[in-house]
This record gives structure tokens, sequence and C-alpha cells, in this order.
């Protein structure tokens, strides 16, 4: 119900408009008048759904080419069974072949190829298949120039916020991306700055893609950390330059090979420069096992770096780390665990020195408690339950994990012990939101967790 | 006489009202062709295309509050083996639900117009009206794209707030008056 005071408000602006008093109020109020006119009729074609009866209603169920059968479907006019595609989206494609065409089902197909190809468009076609009854679907893609994006974001109530906006471009097989970076939760330092990286995805094979990677970091220390560990390892800034070839041996199987040339920069004109000049090696393995009612999912990583002095390096070291992940889902309850160990040895810097207590490892605890310069081995277990509501899921997690310097090294700053933390979360899409508790007899100070992708 | 010309041939559509027993209906003359451009390409593709109509009474041409307002949705496809469209004016009720196929594109416009109406009783009697109709394809914009696996797309963040009005979307409207119930013809 409008008020009268209200509708006088309108009237006069109504007349503002009409004596062209501003370019400005005439255009904003046009668009009110217009919204307030033709707001029922906006609302509709709006919400593209009527609720009619018990059903959400969509234009495409109402479609008279569903009594056709489909004959055969194309992405970009390449067959199905040859377009690169997401496995998920090629195994709903070819289910739909010889089946009734389902324009709602297509609609959703299109979306999903455009959320996951990073498309601009993806519309579908329908034409006449070999025979009557038959049609053909294909999908017309058309790419974003430049794509801009927020990957990553989280508040952590412990440690402030960490994201990262980033800025895509993608020309033939040449993808290039710069990122704004502001991390204060991976390692025992908040570094912000920029990361560009360029991927050829197809170097002579679809086999084989080359990658470049450009960091320029400044960086910032914990009051604590700065307390404990030596001046000289504390720089204010870093800048990596990583080439990396990465090799599809088989369909679960990629090995990657490279290097890095990252250079340390200290305020201390006594340390000045430092190169921290690594060769890299990267192993991933990922499996799906499809159940009528269990899914499975493996995941394994193993990480190398390898610094030494031929590569020019003032620090020598290796730091090998090891991760497996395993995902069992059926119905609406899913279970994850996800292990990780990790082994540092010689002169490292303190980029490469392992850290629990952050969004994804002891949640709950305060990482600079348990360690504020890290730690040269690692060993973390975390095992999280969840039950899904629709798209909403809570989950409930248990964390454990231990960080510890071998022998009586300079480095050591805390006991070694084993570390419990306990948590609930809300998940919908990418968006978490955590509440985490570590397990401890004194003062349990709770942490907040929340944001996408963390 | 290049003016005098184009005045001869600029025919604009008009809107023509009369009563069908309880009901107000309209059509358009000469006919109004709002299947066009992206709308009719998206058609003959296969695809779905929502129409939402609305047909207003206001007391004035400026007139904010309407005095009365019917709105209805049309799904529209086109059979791509016939090629003939087919429409279904969607309605809160099953009973209220109308379906119409193997019409030509000329048709099924008409069809979509005489489908808007509005009860005589809620038409004021005793003093002037205008009659406005609007016509708009539905928003086919995908805003799934927004948040997905990958984070927030900027990029169609940008898009949405850039255009809100797409090529194909063009709303169509005609407004006549003022009219008086009494003078309305009655139809057959």
């Amino acid at each position: 119900m409008r008020t009268p005071q209200a509708k006088l408000v309108i009237i006069t602006a109504f007349n503002d408009i009409n004596a062209g008093r501003s370019r400005a109020l005439r255009s904003a109020m046009s668009r009110t008048v217009s919204l307030l006119r033709f707001g029922p009729l906006l609302f509709v074609a709006l919400c593209c759904r009527v609720y009619a009866g018990e059903e959400i209603y969509r234009s495409a169920n109402e479609n008279v080419n569903q009594r056709y059968t489909i004959e055969s479907i194309a992405v970009a006019g390449v067959q199905v069974d040859e377009a690169r595609l997401p496995s998920r989206l090629r195994q709903r494609m070819t289910a739909l072949i010889g089946k009734r065409c389902d324009i709602a089902v297509l609609e959703d197909l299109a979306s999903d190829l455009r959320r996951e190809l990073h498309l601009r468009e993806v519309s579908h076609h329908l034409l006449r298949g070999s025979q009557p009854g038959q049609v053909r679907v294909d999908f017309d893609i058309v790419r974003k120039p430049v794509d801009a994006s927020v990957p990553k974001f989280l508040y952590h109530s412990g440690q402030g916020f960490t994201g990262e906006a980033e800025i895509s471009s993608r020309v033939g097989q040449n993808n290039f991306s710069v990122a704004v970076v502001s991390n204060g939760d991976e390692l025992t330092e908040r570094f912000s700055g920029i990361a560009a990286r360029y991927e050829n995805s197809h170097l002579g094979s679809d086999r084989v893609r080359f990658g470049l990677g450009f960091e320029e970091y400044h960086v910032q220390w914990n009051s604590e950390t700065a307390t404990v560990a030596p001046e000289a390892d504390l720089y204010s800034s870093r800048r990596n330059i990583a080439p990396e070839f990465t090799f599809s041996v088989a369909k679960p199987l990629t090995v990657s090979v490279g290097a890095s040339f990252e250079q340390t920069r200290s305020d201390d004109p006594a340390v000045g420069l430092r190169d921290a000049n690594a060769i890299t090696a990267q192993v991933n393995y990922g499996h799906k096992i499809e159940g009528d009612l269990v899914q499975q999912r493996i995941d394994g990583r193993y990480d190398l770096r390898l610094g030494t002095r031929d590569l020019g390096s003032d620090y020598s070291y290796a730091r090998h780390m090891i991760s497996l992940r395993y995902e069992v889902k059926s119905g609406r309850q899913s279970a994850v665990d996800e292990f990780t160990a990790g082994a540092l040895t010689g002169n490292a810097p303190m980029f490469e020195r392992f850290v629990l207590g952050n969004s994804s490892t002891l949640r709950g605890w305060n990482r600079f408690a348990i360690d504020p310069v890290g730690a040269d081995r690692i060993v973390h277990n975390s095992l999280t339950y969840g039950y899904q509501f629709g798209e909403r899921t809570f989950e409930m997690f248990y964390d454990c994990g231990m960080l510890w310097n071998p022998g009586n090294s300079a480095n050591s700053t805390r006991a070694a012990q084993p570390r419990h933390s306990l948590g609930v979360g809300y998940k919908q899409g990418v968006f978490i939101l955590a509440l985490a508790f570590p397990i401890t007899d004194g003062k349990v100070t709770p942490v907040l967790m929340a944001g996408m992708n963390y | 006489m290049a003016i005098c010309a184009f005045a001869v041939t600029a025919v604009y559509p008009k809107l023509l009202i009369r009563l069908d027993g309880d009901y107000l209906r309209v059509a358009v003359s000469p006919h109004l062709n709002f299947l066009s451009g992206r709308s009719l390409e998206r058609l003959k593709d296969g695809a779905s295309i929502g129409f939402a109509g609305q047909l207003t009474i206001t007391s004035g041409p400026n007139s904010l509050i309407p005095e009365a307002r019917a709105v209805a949705h049309f799904a529209l496809s086109y059979d791509i083996w016939e090629e003939k469209f087919a429409a279904v004016k969607m309605a809160e009720r099953p009973d209220g639900r109308r379906a119409v196929s193997h019409l030509s594109a000329e048709a099924i416009e008409t069809w979509c117009t005489d489908n808007l109406s509005i009860e005589r009783s809620l038409i004021p009697a005793d003093q002037p009206f205008y009659v406005q109709l609007d016509l708009r394809a539905e928003d086919p914009r995908d805003q799934a794209g927004l948040v997905g696996d990958s984070g927030i797309n900027i990029t169609q963040l940008i898009e949405i707030f850039r255009s809100p009005v797409r090529d194909g979307q063009k709303p169509f409207r005609l407004t006549t008056g003022p009219l008086r119930l009494s003078d309305l013809r009655k139809a057959g």
C-alpha cells in the first residue's frame, strides 16, 4: 500500500522530470516509474519461474520439441565423445542420447558448461536429425576475452583476512592470469603481492602442459615469530620465477617437473639478497569409484623441492610432502579423511617450513602458539563427517597433528606433542562457515572461519 | 515529397479495446510483431521463450496506480520439424492453463494478446480510463555462473549490472484512452 506522502514524493519528482531540471534525476526517476508501473510484470519476468500448483514452472518444461528423441550431442560442432570436456559433463551428455529431448535438462547442462569451462555464454541449438522424430543438439559456446574472479576468500578470527582476486584470459591453448594476493593463512609469514601465470595446455600434445609462474610478495611477520626467529631469516620480500612441465602419464596420474628461482630480500644490509633456487617435482593421482549407492574418491599427491647450490642457491635443502585424501558419499552422508606428512632436511628458508593451526589443519589452534617459526617435520590427519540438506551441508570435523624438529634443532621452540581440535561447519556451494575448538587443558578460545574455497 | 511519403507509410500500431462477455480484451492493429530479433532466433534454435504480458487500467495517461491489472505468462516454442509455433499460458491453478500449437508466428502473437483480459467489474463504470498493454520476453540471463566452484565471478557480476535489458528483450508498450465503458463495442 503506497501512502499519500509517498505518492506526493513520486508526483513531485515526476514534475521535476517533466520540467527537465536534472538529467540524472530524470533518468533515475524514469527507471523508478518504469519499475512501479511495470512492477508485477518485471517480477514475473525476472523470476523466470512461476509457482503453479506444487511444481516450479519453467518455460523449458513446455517446449513442443520435447516429444523428439536426441540423436546426437555436440559442443561447438565437435561430437561429445571427441570434445574436451570434464568427464562428469561428458557422461551426463552421453546419457541423454536416445532419450526424450528435455529442454530443461539441456538448459541446466548449458549452464553447467558455462560455469565449469568459464565461458561467457553457452546456448543450445536443436537441429533436425537424420530421421523424422529425431533431433541433434549442438551447444554453441562463446569464450570470455577476459575473466575476473575472486577464487578464494577467508576471514579467520585469529589471523584476519586472506583473499585472492584474479584476472585471466585465454587465447587458444594459452592461458594468462594475474592475481592480487594477501595470504596470512598458509605460512609462518603473511605474504601480499601479485602472482602471474602463463600456461600452455597443449605443448605438442594434449599430454604435455607448460606453465610459467611469477610471484612478487611483500612479507610481514607476526610479533611472536619476529621475537623467536633469527633476524637473518626474516626477509621483507620475496620474488619467484617457476617454470614447470606437466606430463599426463595416465588418466588419473600426472607428473610435473620444474624449477623455482626464488630470491628473498632482507632489510638488513648485511643479509641483503638470498637465493633459494630449487628443482621441483610433483606427482598427482586422482581416482573416482562410482557405485549405485556409494561414491568414493581417492587423491594422492607427493611434492619434492630440492634446494641446490648447483642452481646458485644460498640454501641447500630437501623438502618432501605427501598428502592423501579419501572421500566416501552415500545418499545425504559423506565422510572425508585427509592425511598429510612432510619432512624438511638441510638449511631451508622460512617459507618452506611446515605449519599447523590454520584454516585447514588443527583448526581452532593458534599456529604461532604451536610453533611461531614452523618446523621441519609434520604429520596431520583430518576427519570430516557431513550431512546434506538440499544444497546445504552440515559438517563435524576432528583434526589431530604434530609438528616437531628432529634432534636438538635450534629452531625447536615448543615441545613437540600431538594436538587435537574439534569443530562444526556449515557449507553451501563454495561458501563455508566453521567454528573450531582446540582440545587443551588451558583456556579454550573458539576460532571462527568464514569464506569460500579455503 | 519524401516527408509526405513517410507520413503515408509510417503506421503505428493502435490498441483496439472490446468487451467480450464479462471481460475487456485487446487487439492490436496493424498486427503487433513482438516475436522478432533474438527471441525469434532462440525459438527457431529450439529453445523456449517465456513472455510476460500485462494489461493495465489507469485513470490517467501517466497514472502510477492502476485501477485494475492482469498479468499473464506465456511459454512459447517452435517445432523444428513442423516449423510451427506453440504456446502455453501458465496459470496458478491447473484449470486456468491453456495451450495451443501448430500456429504461425502471427497467429501465436494474436493468441497471446487475446489471452490477456480484465474483468469488466474491475473497470470504473462512471469515469474515463486508459488501457495499457505491456509485453516483454523473460530475462534469459543465467545467474548460475556468478558463483561457481572457482569462486565469485566478477565479470559475470559486471555483465548483470551493465546490461539490464538484453537484445530481444525490448518491451512493447501501447496505451490508449481516454475511454468510457459505455462507449466500448461488444465482441461478436
